[in-house]
Protein backbone atom coordinates (compact mmCIF):
# COMPACT_ATOMS: atom_id res chain seq x y z
CA UNK A 1 0.00 0.00 0.00
CA UNK A 2 1.02 3.68 -0.42
CA UNK A 3 2.91 4.56 2.59
CA UNK A 4 1.81 8.71 3.69
CA UNK A 5 4.55 9.16 5.64
CA UNK A 6 7.49 8.61 2.70
CA UNK A 7 7.97 11.48 0.80
CA UNK A 8 6.51 10.52 -3.26
CA UNK A 9 9.04 11.00 -5.65
CA UNK A 10 7.54 14.08 -8.05
CA UNK A 11 7.24 12.06 -11.34
CA UNK A 12 9.82 13.95 -13.53
CA UNK A 13 9.22 14.19 -17.13
CA UNK A 14 11.59 16.96 -18.13
CA UNK A 15 10.74 17.24 -21.82
CA UNK A 16 6.99 17.78 -20.92
CA UNK A 17 7.88 19.80 -18.41
CA UNK A 18 9.91 22.46 -21.04
CA UNK A 19 6.92 21.99 -23.25
CA UNK A 20 4.95 22.82 -20.75
CA UNK A 21 7.02 26.34 -19.96
CA UNK A 22 6.75 27.37 -23.18
CA UNK A 23 3.77 26.95 -23.86
CA UNK A 24 2.76 28.52 -21.42
CA UNK A 25 4.97 31.96 -22.32
CA UNK A 26 3.57 31.58 -25.18
CA UNK A 27 -0.28 31.50 -24.34
CA UNK A 28 0.58 34.67 -22.05
CA UNK A 29 2.04 36.29 -24.94
CA UNK A 30 -1.23 35.82 -26.84
CA UNK A 31 -3.64 36.72 -24.36
CA UNK A 32 -1.32 39.97 -23.23
CA UNK A 33 -1.20 41.33 -26.76
CA UNK A 34 -5.42 40.45 -27.23
CA UNK A 35 -5.86 42.22 -23.83
CA UNK A 36 -3.05 45.07 -24.94
CA UNK A 37 -5.45 45.50 -27.84
CA UNK A 38 -8.68 45.67 -25.69
CA UNK A 39 -8.02 47.64 -23.01
CA UNK A 40 -9.82 50.51 -23.85
CA UNK A 41 -13.25 48.64 -24.29
CA UNK A 42 -12.88 46.58 -21.45
CA UNK A 43 -10.43 48.05 -18.31
CA UNK A 44 -7.39 46.59 -17.40
CA UNK A 45 -9.41 44.06 -14.58
CA UNK A 46 -10.30 42.15 -17.45
CA UNK A 47 -7.24 41.37 -18.67
CA UNK A 48 -6.42 39.84 -14.98
CA UNK A 49 -9.49 37.39 -15.22
CA UNK A 50 -8.29 36.48 -18.38
CA UNK A 51 -4.83 35.61 -16.82
CA UNK A 52 -6.65 34.00 -14.00
CA UNK A 53 -8.30 31.83 -16.22
CA UNK A 54 -5.22 30.69 -18.10
CA UNK A 55 -3.83 29.82 -15.03
CA UNK A 56 -6.42 27.92 -13.72
CA UNK A 57 -6.54 25.77 -17.17
CA UNK A 58 -3.12 25.28 -17.21
CA UNK A 59 -3.17 24.14 -13.14
CA UNK A 60 -5.66 21.34 -14.21
CA UNK A 61 -3.21 20.18 -16.80
CA UNK A 62 0.40 20.27 -15.53
CA UNK A 63 2.77 20.58 -13.34
CA UNK A 64 3.20 22.86 -10.53
CA UNK A 65 6.54 25.01 -11.51
CA UNK A 66 5.22 25.68 -14.78
CA UNK A 67 1.97 26.91 -13.73
CA UNK A 68 3.57 28.86 -10.62
CA UNK A 69 5.79 30.26 -13.33
CA UNK A 70 2.69 31.04 -15.21
CA UNK A 71 1.50 32.89 -12.69
CA UNK A 72 4.26 34.81 -11.18
CA UNK A 73 5.13 36.04 -14.81
CA UNK A 74 1.19 36.73 -15.68
CA UNK A 75 1.63 38.79 -12.34
CA UNK A 76 4.07 40.94 -13.27
CA UNK A 77 2.82 41.49 -16.66
CA UNK A 78 -0.41 42.58 -15.37
CA UNK A 79 0.98 44.91 -12.77
CA UNK A 80 3.63 46.47 -15.25
CA UNK A 81 1.71 46.82 -18.43
CA UNK A 82 -2.19 47.05 -17.29
CA UNK A 83 -2.52 48.50 -13.73
CA UNK A 84 -2.24 51.81 -13.48
CA UNK A 85 0.30 53.84 -13.41
CA UNK A 86 1.18 51.54 -16.62
CA UNK A 87 4.61 50.58 -17.05
CA UNK A 88 5.67 50.85 -13.28
CA UNK A 89 5.61 47.81 -10.91
CA UNK A 90 3.77 50.51 -8.72
CA UNK A 91 0.74 49.36 -7.37
CA UNK A 92 -1.92 52.15 -5.44
CA UNK A 93 -5.36 50.55 -5.20
CA UNK A 94 -5.49 47.92 -2.55
CA UNK A 95 -7.68 45.88 -4.91
CA UNK A 96 -5.16 45.38 -7.54
CA UNK A 97 -2.69 44.42 -4.65
CA UNK A 98 -5.32 41.81 -3.88
CA UNK A 99 -5.45 40.73 -7.21
CA UNK A 100 -1.89 41.00 -7.49
CA UNK A 101 -2.09 38.51 -4.61
CA UNK A 102 -4.48 36.26 -6.18
CA UNK A 103 -2.35 35.18 -9.02
CA UNK A 104 -0.02 33.35 -6.97
CA UNK A 105 -2.90 32.10 -4.23
CA UNK A 106 -4.96 30.81 -6.95
CA UNK A 107 -1.87 29.23 -8.71
CA UNK A 108 -0.42 27.64 -5.42
CA UNK A 109 -3.59 25.86 -4.73
CA UNK A 110 -4.51 25.00 -8.07
CA UNK A 111 -1.16 23.22 -7.89
CA UNK A 112 -1.43 22.11 -4.59
CA UNK A 113 -5.05 20.30 -5.30
CA UNK A 114 -3.21 18.88 -9.07
CA UNK A 115 -0.44 17.24 -6.93
CA UNK A 116 -2.70 15.65 -4.46
CA UNK A 117 -5.43 14.48 -6.93
CA UNK A 118 -2.27 13.01 -9.24
CA UNK A 119 -1.01 11.08 -5.96
CA UNK A 120 -3.93 9.85 -5.13
CA UNK A 121 -4.66 8.63 -9.08
CA UNK A 122 -0.95 7.07 -8.59
CA UNK A 123 -2.18 5.36 -5.56
CA UNK A 124 -4.67 4.02 -6.66
CA UNK A 125 -2.78 2.43 -9.62
CA UNK A 126 -0.41 1.08 -6.74
CA UNK A 127 -2.94 -0.51 -5.36
CA UNK A 128 -4.29 -1.67 -8.67
CA UNK A 129 -1.10 -3.24 -9.17
CA UNK A 130 -0.72 -4.67 -6.01
CA UNK A 131 -4.07 -6.37 -6.02
CA UNK A 132 -3.04 -7.60 -9.59
CA UNK A 133 0.23 -9.05 -8.36
CA UNK A 134 -1.67 -10.66 -5.21
CA UNK A 135 -4.73 -11.94 -7.51
CA UNK A 136 -1.81 -13.56 -9.97
CA UNK A 137 -0.20 -15.10 -6.82
CA UNK A 138 -3.70 -16.36 -5.86
CA UNK A 139 -3.92 -18.18 -8.67
CA UNK A 140 -0.56 -19.67 -8.89
CA UNK A 141 -1.16 -20.91 -5.62
CA UNK A 142 -4.73 -21.90 -6.91
CA UNK A 143 -2.82 -23.92 -9.25
CA UNK A 144 -0.49 -25.54 -7.09
CA UNK A 145 -3.56 -26.72 -4.96
CA UNK A 146 -5.39 -28.00 -7.88
CA UNK A 147 -1.86 -29.85 -9.02
CA UNK A 148 -1.81 -31.36 -5.47
CA UNK A 149 -5.45 -32.53 -5.50
CA UNK A 150 -4.92 -34.40 -8.81
CA UNK A 151 -1.55 -35.79 -7.62
CA UNK A 152 -4.16 -36.48 -4.85
CA UNK A 153 -6.64 -37.98 -6.18
CA UNK A 154 -4.44 -40.10 -8.67
CA UNK A 155 -2.67 -41.52 -5.74
CA UNK A 156 -6.16 -42.33 -4.30
CA UNK A 157 -7.32 -44.40 -7.32
CA UNK A 158 -4.10 -46.34 -7.60
CA UNK A 159 -4.42 -46.78 -4.10
CA UNK A 160 -8.18 -48.09 -4.43
CA UNK A 161 -6.65 -50.16 -7.52
CA UNK A 162 -4.00 -51.99 -5.90
CA UNK A 163 -5.99 -52.40 -2.48
CA UNK A 164 -9.08 -53.92 -3.31
CA UNK A 165 -7.74 -57.27 -5.10
CA UNK A 166 -5.60 -57.19 -1.89
CA UNK A 167 -8.64 -57.11 0.21
CA UNK A 168 -10.72 -59.64 -1.84
CA UNK A 169 -7.84 -62.09 -1.75
CA UNK A 170 -7.85 -61.44 2.06
CA UNK A 171 -11.68 -61.92 2.33
CA UNK A 172 -11.91 -64.86 0.23
CA UNK A 173 -9.00 -66.59 2.21
CA UNK A 174 -10.90 -65.89 5.29
CA UNK A 175 -13.96 -67.59 3.40
CA UNK A 176 -11.75 -70.69 2.73
CA UNK A 177 -11.08 -71.32 6.71
CA UNK A 178 -8.07 -72.00 8.76
CA UNK A 179 -6.07 -75.08 8.11
CA UNK A 180 -5.10 -75.40 4.60
CA UNK A 181 -1.66 -75.51 3.77
CA UNK A 182 -1.70 -73.73 0.55
CA UNK A 183 -4.08 -71.13 1.60
CA UNK A 184 -1.81 -70.37 4.82
CA UNK A 185 0.93 -69.41 2.40
CA UNK A 186 -1.50 -67.62 0.13
CA UNK A 187 -2.24 -65.27 3.12
CA UNK A 188 1.45 -65.01 4.18
CA UNK A 189 1.89 -64.12 0.39
CA UNK A 190 -0.67 -61.38 0.16
CA UNK A 191 0.27 -60.27 3.93
CA UNK A 192 3.31 -58.77 2.12
CA UNK A 193 1.79 -57.75 -0.76
CA UNK A 194 -0.10 -55.32 1.06
CA UNK A 195 2.63 -54.01 2.94
CA UNK A 196 4.76 -53.57 -0.58
CA UNK A 197 1.87 -51.77 -1.79
CA UNK A 198 1.21 -49.43 1.25
CA UNK A 199 5.08 -48.95 1.26
CA UNK A 200 5.27 -47.76 -1.65
CA UNK A 201 2.06 -45.56 -1.77
CA UNK A 202 3.41 -44.25 1.79
CA UNK A 203 6.91 -43.33 -0.16
CA UNK A 204 5.19 -41.41 -2.85
CA UNK A 205 3.22 -39.40 -0.48
CA UNK A 206 6.40 -38.52 1.79
CA UNK A 207 8.15 -37.95 -0.72
CA UNK A 208 5.35 -35.79 -2.49
CA UNK A 209 5.20 -33.90 0.48
CA UNK A 210 1.46 -33.99 0.55
CA UNK A 211 1.92 -35.11 3.97
CA UNK A 212 0.90 -32.64 6.80
CA UNK A 213 1.09 -33.98 10.35
CA UNK A 214 -1.55 -33.15 12.86
CA UNK A 215 -0.57 -33.46 16.08
CA UNK A 216 -2.95 -34.38 19.02
CA UNK A 217 -2.64 -35.25 22.07
CA UNK A 218 -2.19 -38.61 22.83
CA UNK A 219 -1.06 -41.48 24.75
CA UNK A 220 2.83 -43.13 23.98
CA UNK A 221 0.64 -46.45 24.94
CA UNK A 222 -1.99 -45.95 22.66
CA UNK A 223 1.14 -45.39 19.54
CA UNK A 224 2.77 -48.34 20.67
CA UNK A 225 -0.45 -50.65 20.49
CA UNK A 226 -1.32 -48.89 16.96
CA UNK A 227 2.32 -49.80 15.45
CA UNK A 228 2.33 -53.29 16.46
CA UNK A 229 -1.09 -54.12 15.81
CA UNK A 230 -0.79 -54.66 12.52
CA UNK A 231 2.36 -56.57 12.93
CA UNK A 232 1.26 -58.77 15.40
CA UNK A 233 1.48 -62.13 13.12
CA UNK A 234 5.66 -60.77 12.71
CA UNK A 235 6.04 -59.84 16.44
CA UNK A 236 4.46 -63.14 17.75
CA UNK A 237 7.78 -65.45 17.17
CA UNK A 238 9.49 -62.72 19.41
CA UNK A 239 9.85 -61.87 22.58
CA UNK A 240 8.91 -58.42 23.31
CA UNK A 241 9.69 -56.20 26.15
CA UNK A 242 8.47 -52.33 26.59
CA UNK A 243 10.00 -50.65 28.99
CA UNK A 244 8.92 -46.45 30.12
CA UNK A 245 6.05 -46.49 28.60
CA UNK A 246 3.03 -46.36 31.80
CA UNK A 247 4.93 -43.77 33.28
CA UNK A 248 4.48 -41.13 29.94
CA UNK A 249 2.61 -37.77 30.26
CA UNK A 250 0.12 -37.32 27.89
CA UNK A 251 2.22 -35.86 24.41
CA UNK A 252 1.60 -33.92 21.47
CA UNK A 253 2.38 -35.40 18.33
CA UNK A 254 0.24 -36.95 14.68
CA UNK A 255 0.34 -40.43 16.90
CA UNK A 256 -1.09 -42.28 12.80
CA UNK A 257 2.85 -41.20 11.88
CA UNK A 258 4.60 -42.18 14.66
CA UNK A 259 2.69 -45.39 14.97
CA UNK A 260 3.89 -46.10 11.48
CA UNK A 261 7.54 -44.65 11.61
CA UNK A 262 7.93 -47.44 14.97
CA UNK A 263 6.03 -49.90 13.17
CA UNK A 264 8.27 -49.95 10.60
CA UNK A 265 11.16 -49.64 12.89
CA UNK A 266 9.79 -52.99 14.23
CA UNK A 267 9.09 -55.06 11.34
CA UNK A 268 12.85 -54.26 10.45
CA UNK A 269 13.66 -55.92 13.82
CA UNK A 270 11.44 -58.89 13.28
CA UNK A 271 13.38 -59.37 9.88
CA UNK A 272 16.79 -58.79 10.44
CA UNK A 273 16.64 -60.62 13.84
CA UNK A 274 16.56 -64.77 14.46
CA UNK A 275 12.97 -66.25 15.58
CA UNK A 276 12.79 -66.16 19.41
CA UNK A 277 15.37 -63.28 20.03
CA UNK A 278 14.15 -60.50 22.36
CA UNK A 279 12.67 -56.65 21.11
CA UNK A 280 13.05 -54.07 23.74
CA UNK A 281 11.04 -50.91 23.22
CA UNK A 282 12.15 -48.02 25.65
CA UNK A 283 10.20 -44.33 25.93
CA UNK A 284 11.42 -41.55 27.56
CA UNK A 285 10.79 -37.84 27.22
CA UNK A 286 14.27 -35.52 27.37
CA UNK A 287 14.88 -31.89 26.97
CA UNK A 288 11.43 -31.61 25.88
CA UNK A 289 11.97 -34.64 23.00
CA UNK A 290 10.04 -37.85 22.96
CA UNK A 291 12.49 -40.65 23.13
CA UNK A 292 11.51 -44.31 21.95
CA UNK A 293 14.40 -46.55 21.51
CA UNK A 294 14.04 -49.98 19.52
CA UNK A 295 16.22 -52.17 20.63
CA UNK A 296 16.80 -56.41 19.36
CA UNK A 297 19.28 -58.60 19.76
CA UNK A 298 20.10 -59.79 16.04
CA UNK A 299 23.38 -59.42 14.13
CA UNK A 300 23.62 -55.72 14.25
CA UNK A 301 24.43 -52.90 11.18
CA UNK A 302 27.22 -53.23 8.91
CA UNK A 303 30.07 -51.30 10.78
CA UNK A 304 30.54 -47.53 9.80
CA UNK A 305 27.33 -48.08 7.70
CA UNK A 306 24.49 -47.81 10.06
CA UNK A 307 23.03 -44.32 8.54
CA UNK A 308 22.76 -46.15 5.05
CA UNK A 309 20.21 -48.28 6.26
CA UNK A 310 17.51 -44.99 5.62
CA UNK A 311 18.60 -44.74 1.92
CA UNK A 312 16.01 -45.89 -0.19
CA UNK A 313 16.43 -49.26 -1.38
CA UNK A 314 19.38 -49.89 0.35
CA UNK A 315 18.97 -53.38 1.63
CA UNK A 316 21.91 -54.72 3.45
CA UNK A 317 24.25 -57.27 2.05
CA UNK A 318 22.87 -60.77 3.22
CA UNK A 319 19.77 -59.22 3.44
CA UNK A 320 16.41 -62.19 3.82
CA UNK A 321 15.16 -62.21 0.71
CA UNK A 322 11.64 -60.29 0.35
CA UNK A 323 10.94 -56.52 1.55
CA UNK A 324 12.00 -53.48 -0.57
CA UNK A 325 14.67 -51.42 1.48
CA UNK A 326 11.75 -48.89 1.54
CA UNK A 327 10.88 -49.41 5.37
CA UNK A 328 13.20 -47.63 7.14
CA UNK A 329 13.28 -44.43 4.32
CA UNK A 330 9.84 -43.90 4.42
CA UNK A 331 10.18 -43.90 8.61
CA UNK A 332 13.19 -41.26 8.52
CA UNK A 333 10.76 -39.39 5.95
CA UNK A 334 7.98 -39.48 8.50
CA UNK A 335 10.24 -38.18 11.01
CA UNK A 336 11.32 -35.05 9.36
CA UNK A 337 7.79 -34.28 8.16
CA UNK A 338 7.17 -34.19 11.86
CA UNK A 339 10.34 -32.14 12.80
CA UNK A 340 11.87 -35.34 14.59
CA UNK A 341 14.81 -37.58 13.40
CA UNK A 342 15.68 -40.93 13.70
CA UNK A 343 19.19 -42.76 14.14
CA UNK A 344 20.48 -46.22 13.61
CA UNK A 345 23.65 -47.87 15.39
CA UNK A 346 25.24 -51.16 16.87
CA UNK A 347 24.28 -51.27 20.44
CA UNK A 348 27.77 -51.74 22.37
CA UNK A 349 27.05 -55.25 23.33
CA UNK A 350 25.17 -56.70 20.26
CA UNK A 351 22.30 -55.69 17.97
CA UNK A 352 20.94 -52.82 16.07
CA UNK A 353 19.39 -50.00 18.33
CA UNK A 354 17.22 -47.02 16.12
CA UNK A 355 16.37 -44.34 18.32
CA UNK A 356 13.06 -41.85 17.53
CA UNK A 357 13.73 -38.49 18.78
CA UNK A 358 10.38 -36.01 18.22
CA UNK A 359 10.05 -32.82 20.11
CA UNK A 360 6.82 -32.40 21.60
CA UNK A 361 4.81 -30.42 23.92
CA UNK A 362 4.16 -33.02 26.84
CA UNK A 363 1.11 -32.69 30.06
CA UNK A 364 1.24 -35.10 33.37
CA UNK A 365 -2.45 -36.34 33.12
CA UNK A 366 -2.74 -36.49 36.81
CA UNK B 1 -33.43 -63.21 9.63
CA UNK B 2 -31.66 -60.54 9.11
CA UNK B 3 -31.50 -58.27 5.77
CA UNK B 4 -28.31 -56.81 4.68
CA UNK B 5 -27.29 -54.48 1.79
CA UNK B 6 -24.80 -54.06 0.05
CA UNK B 7 -23.08 -50.76 -1.87
CA UNK B 8 -19.88 -51.28 -3.49
CA UNK B 9 -18.96 -51.02 -7.13
CA UNK B 10 -16.36 -53.89 -7.30
CA UNK B 11 -18.42 -56.56 -8.16
CA UNK B 12 -16.05 -59.32 -6.79
CA UNK B 13 -16.51 -57.50 -3.68
CA UNK B 14 -20.18 -58.28 -3.39
CA UNK B 15 -20.04 -61.56 -4.88
CA UNK B 16 -17.89 -62.11 -1.65
CA UNK B 17 -19.46 -60.38 0.98
CA UNK B 18 -22.51 -62.08 0.04
CA UNK B 19 -20.94 -65.06 0.09
CA UNK B 20 -19.96 -63.96 3.85
CA UNK B 21 -23.08 -62.88 4.73
CA UNK B 22 -25.29 -65.88 3.54
CA UNK B 23 -23.62 -68.18 5.50
CA UNK B 24 -24.25 -66.39 8.24
CA UNK B 25 -28.01 -66.18 7.77
CA UNK B 26 -28.40 -63.10 6.27
CA UNK B 27 -30.74 -62.37 3.39
CA UNK B 28 -28.65 -60.22 1.00
CA UNK B 29 -29.12 -57.47 -1.17
CA UNK B 30 -27.13 -55.11 -3.18
CA UNK B 31 -26.37 -52.27 -5.42
CA UNK B 32 -23.41 -51.19 -7.68
CA UNK B 33 -24.05 -47.31 -7.27
CA UNK B 34 -24.90 -44.63 -5.20
CA UNK B 35 -28.23 -43.76 -6.38
CA UNK B 36 -29.71 -47.64 -7.03
CA UNK B 37 -27.76 -48.32 -3.10
CA UNK B 38 -30.49 -45.36 -2.17
CA UNK B 39 -33.41 -46.73 -4.29
CA UNK B 40 -32.62 -50.59 -2.42
CA UNK B 41 -32.60 -49.11 1.09
CA UNK B 42 -36.12 -47.81 0.03
CA UNK B 43 -37.75 -51.18 -1.55
CA UNK B 44 -36.03 -53.79 0.66
CA UNK B 45 -35.68 -52.20 3.95
CA UNK B 46 -32.57 -53.53 4.91
CA UNK B 47 -31.89 -54.30 8.36
CA UNK B 48 -28.16 -53.18 8.22
CA UNK B 49 -25.90 -51.25 4.99
CA UNK B 50 -22.84 -52.38 4.40
CA UNK B 51 -22.07 -49.00 2.73
CA UNK B 52 -18.04 -48.22 0.61
CA UNK B 53 -17.06 -44.75 0.69
CA UNK B 54 -15.05 -44.66 -2.84
CA UNK B 55 -18.39 -45.17 -4.88
CA UNK B 56 -18.43 -43.41 -7.95
CA UNK B 57 -20.92 -40.66 -8.84
CA UNK B 58 -22.79 -40.38 -6.12
CA UNK B 59 -19.87 -41.02 -3.58
CA UNK B 60 -20.46 -43.18 0.29
CA UNK B 61 -20.64 -39.74 2.00
CA UNK B 62 -23.66 -38.03 -0.17
CA UNK B 63 -25.43 -41.47 -0.01
CA UNK B 64 -25.16 -41.73 3.76
CA UNK B 65 -26.14 -37.67 3.97
CA UNK B 66 -29.33 -38.53 1.79
CA UNK B 67 -29.86 -42.23 3.49
CA UNK B 68 -30.03 -40.57 7.06
CA UNK B 69 -32.50 -38.19 5.71
CA UNK B 70 -35.52 -40.92 6.29
CA UNK B 71 -33.53 -44.05 7.42
CA UNK B 72 -31.83 -44.99 11.07
CA UNK B 73 -30.79 -47.98 9.54
CA UNK B 74 -27.46 -48.63 10.95
CA UNK B 75 -24.28 -48.61 8.66
CA UNK B 76 -21.04 -49.86 8.36
CA UNK B 77 -18.67 -48.01 6.43
CA UNK B 78 -16.28 -49.76 3.90
CA UNK B 79 -13.12 -48.29 3.13
CA UNK B 80 -9.73 -48.13 2.61
CA UNK B 81 -6.80 -46.88 4.98
CA UNK B 82 -6.07 -43.45 4.56
CA UNK B 83 -9.29 -41.89 4.85
CA UNK B 84 -9.57 -40.97 8.07
CA UNK B 85 -10.97 -37.52 7.68
CA UNK B 86 -13.22 -39.08 5.78
CA UNK B 87 -14.39 -42.03 8.00
CA UNK B 88 -14.44 -38.94 10.52
CA UNK B 89 -16.92 -37.13 8.58
CA UNK B 90 -19.02 -40.32 8.44
CA UNK B 91 -19.14 -41.19 11.74
CA UNK B 92 -20.53 -37.82 11.96
CA UNK B 93 -23.02 -37.67 9.31
CA UNK B 94 -24.32 -40.56 11.22
CA UNK B 95 -22.41 -44.06 9.72
CA UNK B 96 -22.48 -46.99 13.41
CA UNK B 97 -18.67 -48.17 11.98
CA UNK B 98 -16.35 -48.50 9.87
CA UNK B 99 -13.96 -51.37 8.73
CA UNK B 100 -10.58 -50.66 6.69
CA UNK B 101 -10.36 -52.57 3.31
CA UNK B 102 -8.51 -55.14 3.72
CA UNK B 103 -10.67 -56.37 6.92
CA UNK B 104 -11.17 -59.74 8.66
CA UNK B 105 -14.03 -61.59 8.04
CA UNK B 106 -14.30 -62.15 11.85
CA UNK B 107 -13.76 -58.46 12.25
CA UNK B 108 -16.47 -57.81 10.31
CA UNK B 109 -19.23 -60.26 11.38
CA UNK B 110 -18.46 -58.82 14.95
CA UNK B 111 -18.99 -55.12 13.98
CA UNK B 112 -21.82 -56.18 11.99
CA UNK B 113 -23.09 -57.59 15.09
CA UNK B 114 -22.79 -54.76 17.16
CA UNK B 115 -24.19 -52.52 15.32
CA UNK B 116 -27.45 -54.01 14.70
CA UNK B 117 -27.42 -55.11 18.51
CA UNK B 118 -30.44 -52.29 19.13
CA UNK B 119 -28.86 -48.70 20.44
CA UNK B 120 -29.55 -48.35 24.31
CA UNK B 121 -32.84 -47.63 25.17
CA UNK B 122 -33.67 -45.00 27.50
CA UNK B 123 -36.20 -46.65 29.14
CA UNK B 124 -33.90 -48.68 31.15
CA UNK B 125 -31.56 -46.51 33.55
CA UNK B 126 -28.79 -49.30 33.49
CA UNK B 127 -26.27 -50.02 30.91
CA UNK B 128 -24.31 -53.11 30.98
CA UNK B 129 -21.24 -53.89 28.53
CA UNK B 130 -19.54 -57.20 30.03
CA UNK B 131 -18.57 -56.91 33.78
CA UNK B 132 -19.19 -53.11 33.39
CA UNK B 133 -22.66 -52.07 34.71
CA UNK B 134 -23.88 -48.40 34.77
CA UNK B 135 -26.40 -47.34 37.11
CA UNK B 136 -27.87 -44.40 35.50
CA UNK B 137 -30.18 -43.93 38.68
CA UNK B 138 -27.50 -43.26 41.19
CA UNK B 139 -24.84 -42.39 39.27
CA UNK B 140 -22.69 -45.57 39.97
CA UNK B 141 -20.48 -47.71 38.31
CA UNK B 142 -19.82 -51.36 38.93
CA UNK B 143 -17.32 -53.90 37.63
CA UNK B 144 -18.08 -56.76 38.86
CA UNK B 145 -18.97 -56.58 42.50
CA UNK B 146 -16.15 -53.41 42.49
CA UNK B 147 -17.39 -50.36 43.10
CA UNK B 148 -15.60 -47.66 40.64
CA UNK B 149 -15.06 -44.27 42.37
CA UNK B 150 -15.07 -42.12 39.11
CA UNK B 151 -15.09 -38.57 39.12
CA UNK B 152 -18.47 -37.00 37.22
CA UNK B 153 -16.90 -36.47 34.21
CA UNK B 154 -15.22 -39.92 34.69
CA UNK B 155 -18.70 -41.15 34.49
CA UNK B 156 -20.20 -39.14 31.51
CA UNK B 157 -17.26 -40.59 29.56
CA UNK B 158 -17.80 -43.91 30.31
CA UNK B 159 -21.71 -43.70 29.85
CA UNK B 160 -21.05 -42.45 26.74
CA UNK B 161 -18.61 -45.33 25.51
CA UNK B 162 -20.49 -47.94 27.14
CA UNK B 163 -23.60 -46.67 25.73
CA UNK B 164 -21.52 -47.55 22.50
CA UNK B 165 -19.85 -50.66 23.92
CA UNK B 166 -17.99 -52.15 20.88
CA UNK B 167 -18.68 -49.48 18.12
CA UNK B 168 -15.91 -46.49 17.66
CA UNK B 169 -17.10 -43.02 19.19
CA UNK B 170 -15.69 -39.96 17.52
CA UNK B 171 -13.95 -37.24 19.99
CA UNK B 172 -16.38 -34.74 18.60
CA UNK B 173 -19.12 -37.16 19.08
CA UNK B 174 -17.39 -37.88 22.92
CA UNK B 175 -16.86 -34.04 23.43
CA UNK B 176 -20.65 -32.63 23.05
CA UNK B 177 -22.19 -35.40 25.44
CA UNK B 178 -19.55 -35.17 28.02
CA UNK B 179 -18.39 -31.45 27.70
CA UNK B 180 -21.59 -30.16 25.66
CA UNK B 181 -18.48 -27.78 23.95
CA UNK B 182 -17.87 -25.89 26.84
CA UNK B 183 -14.02 -27.03 27.45
CA UNK B 184 -11.92 -25.08 25.63
CA UNK B 185 -9.80 -27.93 24.25
CA UNK B 186 -11.53 -31.06 24.84
CA UNK B 187 -9.30 -32.96 22.94
CA UNK B 188 -6.56 -32.51 25.88
CA UNK B 189 -9.58 -32.73 28.86
CA UNK B 190 -10.33 -35.86 27.23
CA UNK B 191 -6.64 -37.97 26.72
CA UNK B 192 -6.84 -36.81 30.71
CA UNK B 193 -9.86 -38.31 31.59
CA UNK B 194 -9.25 -41.83 29.52
CA UNK B 195 -5.97 -42.06 30.80
CA UNK B 196 -7.76 -41.92 34.16
CA UNK B 197 -10.59 -44.34 33.13
CA UNK B 198 -8.12 -46.74 31.74
CA UNK B 199 -6.57 -46.99 35.35
CA UNK B 200 -9.70 -46.90 37.04
CA UNK B 201 -10.80 -50.00 34.62
CA UNK B 202 -7.49 -51.87 35.27
CA UNK B 203 -6.37 -54.33 33.08
CA UNK B 204 -9.26 -56.84 33.36
CA UNK B 205 -11.94 -54.86 32.74
CA UNK B 206 -13.38 -53.21 29.43
CA UNK B 207 -10.72 -52.04 27.22
CA UNK B 208 -10.66 -48.41 26.15
CA UNK B 209 -9.45 -48.78 22.85
CA UNK B 210 -7.74 -45.64 20.83
CA UNK B 211 -8.40 -45.34 16.67
CA UNK B 212 -5.81 -42.72 16.19
CA UNK B 213 -6.67 -39.24 14.74
CA UNK B 214 -10.69 -40.43 14.95
CA UNK B 215 -11.72 -41.59 18.73
CA UNK B 216 -12.23 -44.61 21.26
CA UNK B 217 -13.95 -47.55 21.04
CA UNK B 218 -14.90 -50.12 24.53
CA UNK B 219 -14.33 -53.11 24.08
CA UNK B 220 -16.50 -55.14 26.49
CA UNK B 221 -16.04 -58.87 25.41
Amino acid sequence: MNDPSKPRKPVPVPAAVVGQFSWGLTILFVLASTCWVLLPYTGYLFSALVFLMAIVLAGTRWNRGPVLAMAAVSALVWNFIFIPPQFTLHIEKPQDITMFAMFFVVALSMGHLITRLREREAALEQTHREREELLAEKHRAELLAESERLHRTLLDSVSHELKTPIAIIRTALDGLGQGNPYAAEIETANRRLQRIVENFLEMTRVESEALKPRPDWCEVVDVLEQAMKPISHELALHVVNIRGVAEMPLVMLDSRLLAQVLGNVLHNATLYTPAGSEIEIFAALKDGALELRVRDHGPGLPPGKEGRVFDKFYRAPDSPAGGTGLGLAIARGLMRAMKGDIEARNHPTGGAEFVLRLPVKSRNPS
Amino acid sequence: MSKALIIDDEQQMRRLLRMVLESRGYEVCEAAEGQLGLQEAAFQRPDVVLLDLGLPGLGGIEVLKRLREWSDVPVLILSVRDHETVKIEALELGADDYVTKPFGTGELLARLDVIQRRRFTRQNPQIVAGALVLDLLHHEARLGDELLKLTPTEFALLKVLAEHAGRIVTQNQIAKQVWAGQSSDPSEGLRVHINHLRKKLGESGPRIVNEPGIGYRLNAD
